[in-house]
């Protein structure tokens, strides 16, 4: 798929990444650069028709395809977007490369703004993943609880409420009605746990379309708790899925972080 | 308005027809008088300020995830200890280590924080309204606890371990009501929130701090409960200033659960 830079009105680049690395580059349609070489920074410098110095740089990521900036002069260019660049203030369609607003005369965001938001939306949108596996990760362990738990009712049903189950349980006495009452409410309280955690979720990834800082701060303080409170009932689990976890943690940490700078560029 | 190619008469920019501002610079095209053109020239030193600004906050914010981190750490270790040895000593242990941890944060940090050790004078209005939100804390967090035991959610009991063990009642309120009621009003809205609210505002600031002081309790289920402690605990601290009436309320509220497992 082709992105595209619009650096003024008379130029734009297209960039095309192929299935093996090969990089073709045109300006105004016409194409400059064909081949797999770059420099060792990661970087590939050509020269525009007007003279420019324009320099492209690929930062592979951690999961997805490589960052990639074009930089005229030294300046980062911001990337067109599929969907056309609004005014924050007024609305007004702009063209990537307005430093204005033609209409209404607000500042634009600049490239690194867009930026800083395309991280905090990647946070976002780890956010509500959670969301999803919480609910899907509740449904599944209810039903996994569920059976097992009906079929050590059907053995208690013989006995009678009042009665001393035989064995302590994690040196506990319990009757018989104790351990039947904690039985039937244990996949419940799965389920209903989980849902909780869904609903935060979500709740966090509502609030961080407002204040995105301490929603996803929040939202990492609580994953993290929930990984670390999961270990401690069974340690196995902290090796468990230990790819997205980490996957998820990284996108909410450079969450933070381009909040953090959007917050301070806005003060 | 300017017609189609015209020129933005500052920066000289061609600019599209129907535009009230130049796109490049800023400049008012159809009310010269009130131009703002040049706006962008300071940009760079405000960007500047933003930089050294961004990187003092993220080392905050790197300190305070270090407290964090510790505490959770702490309660991960002791946590594991907890299944194989049940003894009110590691209770002692675990709350040693952590009223540790937060003395160091809180020492490292003092001179800023100073402030909330002080008894600032209020009127009987303002003492009103903290014993209002005390008021209703205290139904709030009453109510959900018996919600919890009507639907037949087992609630672990803070004291049993105690009594097993026969420590005296003293010993238990000194261990269960006192002491958390200190250490955590000093981690939380102490350290975390007054330092957050130097880098954010206070009302996120605020929210944060109850965020990370519910989900420190590592029960889902107490989340909401936890909440709403912090929430009316910092709101304490913020309108009186003061760590204290956050600190009595605490220390009451853990007073009240460990008298009512009695």
């Amino acid at each position: 798929m082709d992105r595209k830079w619009e650096l003024d009105e008379a130029s734009t680049v297209t960039l095309r990444i192929g299935a093996f690395g090969k990089k073709v580059i045109a300006v105004n349609g016409k194409e400059v650069y064909s081949s797999r070489k770059m420099t060792r920074k990661n970087e590939l410098d050509l020269a525009l028709p007007d003279g420019r110095a324009a320099t492209f740089s690929f930062t592979p990521q951690f999961i997805g395809r490589p960052t990639v900036h074009l930089r005229v002069a030294g300046n980062l260019i911001v990337e067109t977007p599929k969907k056309p660049i609004t005014c924050a203030s007024c609305g007004a369609v702009a063209k990537p490369y307005d430093r204005f607003c033609a209409k209404c005369g607000k500042p634009m965001p600049t490239a690194e703004d867009y930026e800083l938001r395309g991280n905090v939306t990647a946070a976002t949108s780890a956010i509500k993943a959670l969301a999803v596996l919480f609910v899907l990760g509740g449904l599944l362990m209810f039903a996994v609880t569920k059976s097992q738990n009906d079929a050590a009712l059907v053995k208690l049903s013989a006995m009678q409420d009042e009665a001393t189950y035989p064995r302590p349980i994690e040196g506990r006495t319990y009757t018989v009605g104790e351990l039947r009452k904690q039985i039937e409410w244990e996949p419940w309280g799965v389920l209903i746990v989980n849902l909780i955690l869904a609903a935060i979720m979500v709740a966090l990834a509502l609030w961080a379309r407002r204040a995105p800082l301490p929603a996803v701060l929040i939202a990492t303080a609580t994953y993290l708790v929930l990984i670390v409170g999961a270990a401690i009932g069974d340690p196995r689990t902290l090796a468990q899925g230990w790819i997205i976890k980490l996957i998820v943690i990284a996108f909410l940490v450079k969450g933070i972080k381009a909040a953090l700078a959007l917050r301070t560029a806005r003060a | 308005m300017p017609e189609a190619g015209q020129e933005c008469p500052a920066c000289h920019r061609r600019v599209r027809a129907g535009t009230r501002f130049c796109p490049g610079c800023g400049h008012n095209l159809v009310e010269p008088a009130l131009a703002v053109a040049g706006a962008p020239l300071p940009a760079q030193a405000a960007e500047l300020t933003a930089g050294k600004r961004f990187v003092q906050l993220w080392d905050e914010l790197q300190r305070l995830a270090w407290l964090f981190g510790l505490l959770l750490a702490t309660s991960f270790v002791f946590g594991i200890f907890w299944r194989g040895i049940r003894s009110p000593w590691l209770d002692v242990m675990q709350t040693v280590v952590m009223a540790a941890i937060i003395l160091v944060a809180l020492a490292q940090r003092f001179r800023r924080l100073e402030f909330i050790f002080r008894i600032h004078s209020s009127s009987a209005g303002e003492a009103a309204i903290l014993v209002g939100i005390a008021v209703v804390f205290v139904a709030l967090a009453g109510g959900y606890f018996a919600l919890l035991r009507h639907l037949g959610v087992p609630i672990a009991s803070a004291t049993g371990i105690f009594d097993r063990a026969g420590w005296p009642l003293w010993s238990v309120l000194l261990l269960v009501s006192v002491a958390p009621a200190v250490f955590e009003e000093l981690a939380f809205r102490g350290v975390i929130q007054s330092s957050l609210e130097r880098m954010l505002n206070a009302r996120d600031a605020w929210l944060i701090q109850a965020a990370l002081f519910s989900v420190l309790h590592l029960s889902p289920l107490m989340f909401p409960s936890h909440f709403l402690m912090g929430l009316c605990f910092g709101y304490m601290r913020r309108r009186s200033r003061s760590i204290y009436p956050g600190m009595l309320l605490h220390g009451c509220w853990n007073a009240l659960v460990v008298v009512g497992e009695l």
